[in-house]
Formats: structure tokens, C-alpha cells, sequence
């Protein structure tokens, strides 16, 4: 403990600290009406991570959430709400007839927001996407710059995810990365064709996924240095726009996963906007999205076989609105399992139990044998889904529930 | 979440963490503590947790303004001990700023400066402010006026996120319990996307 005056005076000294003083001349003077169109261009974006291992690894940290129970720990903004694509769902297209007035950040300004936001802990970071403006270059450019100046001028170390804008040039990716925590490409449609539906004026092949190739072999260079994007790439699509199958998004998905190398996908289930060509096209329901999460898990963080989750797809290629977890387990666990002696990875596969739980089953087991569900329970373990596939000391229960179709 | 190696730091932190509950803990390992299912051990559990929990949100939802240009100060009221802890984080983040949180009883100064904690308690945050003001010599303008610009940018841009169309209030009250936004001095206020007259004659 030291006194105040020694405090202060030691603040007084110190010039070499990262963010520098607080500007304490009126922060940003912005146009809210800016703030608020260019915020809600990015609404329908998922970012749920800003885990970063940068510096020592922290779990996310959300600052705040909205009525509608999703965080906001970014700032999650456009640069410009001015595009000349002609994406049918989207409102700041070139083919809308609802669009808002043309708005667009200067990097100044946008570094000043983030700053002020940040050293106010409202935020822990910045996800900058935007409108293709003219052209990609100029735009990404102009994204390129505010993210260094942040770096650069104001020392920021905070979270930045950058979405690179399709079709934009090698060169710019390259500081992108070199700049950004994790950056992404959207690929909002499933394939080639569905995309042409949406969209007529964005190439799947080349706008799209070349890029994520480039980002891909860029990362891959750079290899040994550990500090070049530690968060990775990402990817999001929008669900159910073009009325694609669950199965052909899970097709697309284990691409992105396998070849592409992306950290993780999101999924946004569509909701048709007003003055868009789609505006008249079907909701998508928001389990759609839940569902797609879900086989997601199991496929990165369960490590199932593709072989086996598509047994969770119907005839048409549909998730139906249920655990797809135990469409899979009815058709693959014929026999229950005993948790006193079942490995890791068969415990992985019981509906109601995950990695959590089952690590807890081995640590718990290695002490003293599991003599009854109620030890299950006290560990966390939901029994309701989990009891008809788990066996202990030779007696289960016997319910019809696990048989149902 | 994992029961940290250093529980029994959090332990000692809880609000109702005794000596003697602290020396019985002494003898568990994390391990034990995660999956032991014995009465004691669970409540130690579930008070570590308790802790941990409030830790990560008052993180997140203490909101800082300046006060000249090396100070930071918000209010934090916390129910468990973890003014200390919470204030070092913020000092780190803000190197090189005095970050104060308080409330009317309690302060906790931490400056973070060339990797190095220097820290103070003491007690209401009102007098804590005034004793540095006047040994920094910061005049009084600007911060109100800072206050309010930079908490209007934020309203608008948080009001901006907002999908109607995901409307979830469960998840929301279960994110952020009222007990927490209060711990903080926080009141998050949704101004909800009203309705027009032109979205109503627009449906009918």
C-alpha cells in the first residue's frame, strides 16, 4: 500500500505506457445518426469470441447484452453502408428501395470511437465489416488503416476482428492479417448456385473462396511466427436464404473445416428485410440456427464422424427441431453404457453428457465407483436425457422414450 | 468453468469465507473440489464459483470515466472481496492511468506502471477523488461533459445492436442479473425499437 501523492506523482511520470493519456478534450464529435445506421448494418453478424491468445489467455469477456440475449463485446460496426453488390437479403444493397442515407467513417474518427469505448470498458474490442463502397480495395484499404492506426499510433492491444471484403486484393489481406486478431470472409450461401440466387453479382469461386485460400496459404507462410492472427479465420453464412438443405450447409461446412482450415462457422438464420427482393420470402426459425450449432459441436468439439451426423439429417436433408445428438445415439448406441467403465470418447457420445461432464466421470470414477445415478446428478450430469443409455451395476431403466422415433 | 489451481485465493474473497473453512479447503486439491460430491465440498465449490462468477461480471460491466487526464474512476459496489482483484485488471488495462473504483464506504486505487501494481484502499471514493485531485492539480472541467458524450456514443451503438425480430428476454435477465448491474452501478436501459405509425399502416 502507498499513498495517494506517490500514486499520483508515479502517474504524472510515466510517458511510456501503452495507451497513453486519456484524451481528455471532447472525444469524438460523431454523428449519431452515423453511429446508429452503420451499428445496425452489422446487427445480424455473429462474433461470439473475443478470446484471443495473444497475451495470456482470458476467457471472452461480454460487456453487456441485449434484449434479445445475444452479447456485445465488440464494437461491431460497417466502415460504409455504401455497396454496389445486389445481395438480395441485405439492406444496404444496390437493389434496395429501403435504403438509409450513404454513411461512412474516416479511420480517425472510427480510432477515436473504439479508443474512447475501450478505455471506458464497454467494449473489448472492434469488428470493422463494411460495404464494398466503390470498390473493395479503396474500402479495405481505408479498414487497413484505422486498424493501424489503433496499432500503431494509439498502442491499442484490445481484440480486432476484420472481415475481409470479397473479391479484395492478396496484398491487403496480407495486412490485414498481419494487423487483425481474426479475420473472415462471409460465404453467406452454401454453394456456387445457391449463391448466384442471391447474389448476381458476387463469384462464389473466385470472390470467395480464393480468398480464404489466400488467407489460408498467407497463414501458412507464416507458420512459425505465433503472434500472426492468433484467433484465426472464421466464416459465416446465412441460413435458409436460398432455401439450400441443412445437408448441403454440413457439406460446405466440413470444406471450410478440412481445406480452408477455419476456426469456427456461424450461422444467421435469415429474416426477410423490408425494400429487399427477398423482403416476402419466409422467416427462417431461429432453431434452424440452434440445430446447425449444434451439429457443428459435434462434429469439432465431439469429434463425430461425418458418417455418423448425417444419420441426424430426414429424407430431404433437414435437421428436425431436436437434439440432433440423439437422433445419432438411437441409431448407433445399441447397448447402454456402464459410466464406471465406458473410455472418454464413449461417454462423449451419451445424449445429456458433454466433455465437461464426461472428464468429471473419469476423475470422479478413478477415486471411488459410481454406485448411483443420484452421484451422477450431484456431478451436473442431466439424467432425464442421459439415464436410458447408462447402465450401473447391471440395472437400467427400461424406458419406451428411447426407442421413439 | 474449471476450479482454478489458485481456488483458495477466490475462496478467501467470498464474503462469508471464514478461517476455518480456508484451512479445511487447504487440505483439497482443484481436482477434488471439481468432482468431490461431499456436502462441505460442494459448498466450498459453489462458493469459489460464486466468486468466480462475479469476478468475470463485474469485469465486463464496471464502466470507467476520466477525470482529468491520468485518472479513471466508476462505481463498484461488490458483494464479495474483490475490489482489489477487480481494480489491479483495470489497471492493467489502462497502463499507466490511477483506475479508482468505489462507492460511499469503500475505494480501491490500483496504478499499473512499467508492469509493476501500486495500490491504495481506502475509504469513500468521493474523498478519494478530492485527495488526488489535489495532489495532480487536474481542474475540474471536461470529464461531466466527456461523461456524457462518450456514454451517448454507446446507448446509440447498443441500441443499434438490438433484433427485434430475436426478442429473448429470459436470456437477457439471465446474462445480466439485476444484482450484478446494481453491483456496478449499472443500469442498462433498451430504448426498444418503438413502433411507428408507417410500420403499423404498413401491416394493416
Amino acid at each position: 500500500m502507498v499513498t495517494l501523492e506517490k500514486i499520483a506523482h508515479l502517474a504524472e511520470e510515466c510517458r511510456f505506457d501503452s495507451l497513453g493519456p486519456v484524451q481528455s478534450t471532447a472525444v469524438v464529435d460523431v454523428d449519431t445518426e452515423k453511429l446508429r445506421n452503420l451499428g445496425e448494418g452489422t446487427r445480424h453478424d455473429v462474433c461470439a469470441s473475443t478470446f484471443s491468445p495473444r497475451e495470456e489467455p482470458l476467457p471472452g469477456i461480454c460487456h453487456a447484452f441485449t434484449q434479445d440475449g445475444r452479447c456485445v463485446s465488440l464494437f461491431k460496426t460497417l466502415y460504409t453502408n455504401h455497396c454496389t453488390h445486389q445481395c438480395s437479403y441485405c439492406t444496404n444493397a444496390a437493389n434496395c428501395s429501403n435504403k438509409s442515407r450513404a454513411f461512412s467513417y474516416t479511420p480517425e474518427e472510427l480510432a477515436r470511437i473504439t479508443l474512447s469505448l475501450y478505455r471506458s470498458n464497454f467494449i473489448e474490442g472492434l469488428f470493422l465489416s463494411s460495404g464494398a463502397g466503390r470498390d473493395e480495395d479503396h474500402v479495405t484499404e481505408r479498414m487497413v488503416e484505422t486498424v493501424r492506426l489503433l496499432r500503431q499510433k494509439h498502442a491499442f492491444s484490445g481484440y480486432i476482428h476484420l472481415k475481409v471484403l470479397p473479391g479484395c486484393s492478396r496484398a491487403h489481406i496480407q495486412e490485414a492479417i498481419e494487423l487483425a486478431d481474426r479475420v473472415s470472409i462471409n460465404l453467406e450461401a452454401a454453394s456456387a448456385s445457391h449463391m448466384s440466387e442471391i447474389c448476381a453479382t458476387k463469384s462464389y469461386e473466385n470472390d470467395i473462396l480464393q480468398r480464404q485460400r489466400y488467407i489460408r496459404d498467407i497463414l501458412c507462410i507464416a507458420k512459425n511466427s505465433k503472434a500472426i492472427l492468433p484467433a484465426g479465420q472464421t466464416t459465416q453464412l446465412v441460413v435458409g436464404a436460398a432455401g439450400e438443405s441443412d445437408e448441403e450447409i454440413f457439406k460446405r461446412v466440413l470444406y471450410e473445416y478440412k481445406e480452408i482450415g477455419v476456426k469456427r462457422a456461424y450461422y444467421s438464420a435469415f429474416s426477410p428485410q423490408r425494400g429487399t427482393p427477398f423482403e416476402n420470402r419466409k422467416a427462417q426459425p431461429l432453431w434452424r440456427e440452434h440445430r446447425l450449432y449444434q451439429m457443428d459441436w459435434l462434429f469439432r468439439v465431439y469429434h463425430f464422424k461425418p458418417g455418423e451426423i448425417c444419420h441426424a439429417f430426414n429424407e430431404n436433408g433437414f435437421l428436425c427441431n431436436a437434439d440432433p445428438k440423439m437422433a445419432i445415439a438411437r441409431e448407433f448406441m445399441d447397448k447402454p453404457l456402464d459410466p464406471n467403465t465406458a473410455a472418454f470418447r464413449e461417454l462423449l457420445r451419451v445424449p445429456g453428457i458433454g466433455p465437461k461432464s464426461a472428464q468429471k466421470i473419469v476423475a470422479f470414477r478413478k477415486r471411488q465407483p459410481i454406485v448411483a445415478k443420484a452421484e451422477l446428478a450431484a456431478m451436473g450430469i442431466r439424467i432425464k436425457r442421459a439415464g436410458p443409455f447408462l447402465k450401473i451395476n447391471g440395472w437400467r431403466d427400461t424406458t419406451l422414450e428411447m426407442w421413439q422415433a | 468453468m474449471k476450479i482454478p489451481d489458485n481456488f483458495l485465493y477466490y475462496l478467501s474473497l467470498h464474503e462469508n469465507c471464514n478461517e476455518r473453512l480456508l484451512a479445511r479447503a487447504g487440505n483439497l486439491t482443484p481436482e477434488v473440489v471439481e468432482v468431490c460430491i461431499h456436502p462441505e465440498v460442494a459448498r466450498i465449490k459453489k462458493m469459489v464459483y460464486a466468486v468466480l462468477g462475479e469476478t468475470h461480471r463485474m469485469k465486463a460491466f464496471v464502466r470507467l470515466q476520466p477525470l482529468g487526464a491520468r485518472v479513471l474512476y466508476g462505481f463498484f459496489k461488490p458483494r464479495h472481496r474483490i475490489g482489489e482483484h477487480v481494480c489491479d485488471t483495470l489497471a492493467r488495462r489502462n497502463a499507466g492511468i490511477i483506475v479508482v473504483l468505489g462507492n460511499g464506504s469503500d475505494s480501491w486505487i490500483s496504478l499499473c506502471r512499467e508492469g509493476r501494481i501500486w495500490r491504495n484502499h481506502s475509504g469513500g471514493m468521493a474523498i478519494a477523488l478530492e485527495k488526488l485531485k489535489t495532489a495532480m492539480h487536474c481542474s475540474e472541467d471536461g470529464p461531466s461533459e466527456d461523461r456524457s458524450s462518450v456514454e451517448g456514443l454507446w446507448q446509440v451503438y447498443y441500441d443499434s445492436q438490438y433484433c427485434p425480430e430475436r426478442k429473448n428476454p429470459a436470456a437477457f435477465h439471465r446474462h445480466m442479473p439485476r444484482r450484478d448491474q446494481d453491483s456496478a452501478g449499472l443500469r442498462l436501459v433498451q430504448n426498444k425499437r418503438n413502433a411507428t405509425l408507417e410500420d403499423f399502416l404498413s401491416e394493416g
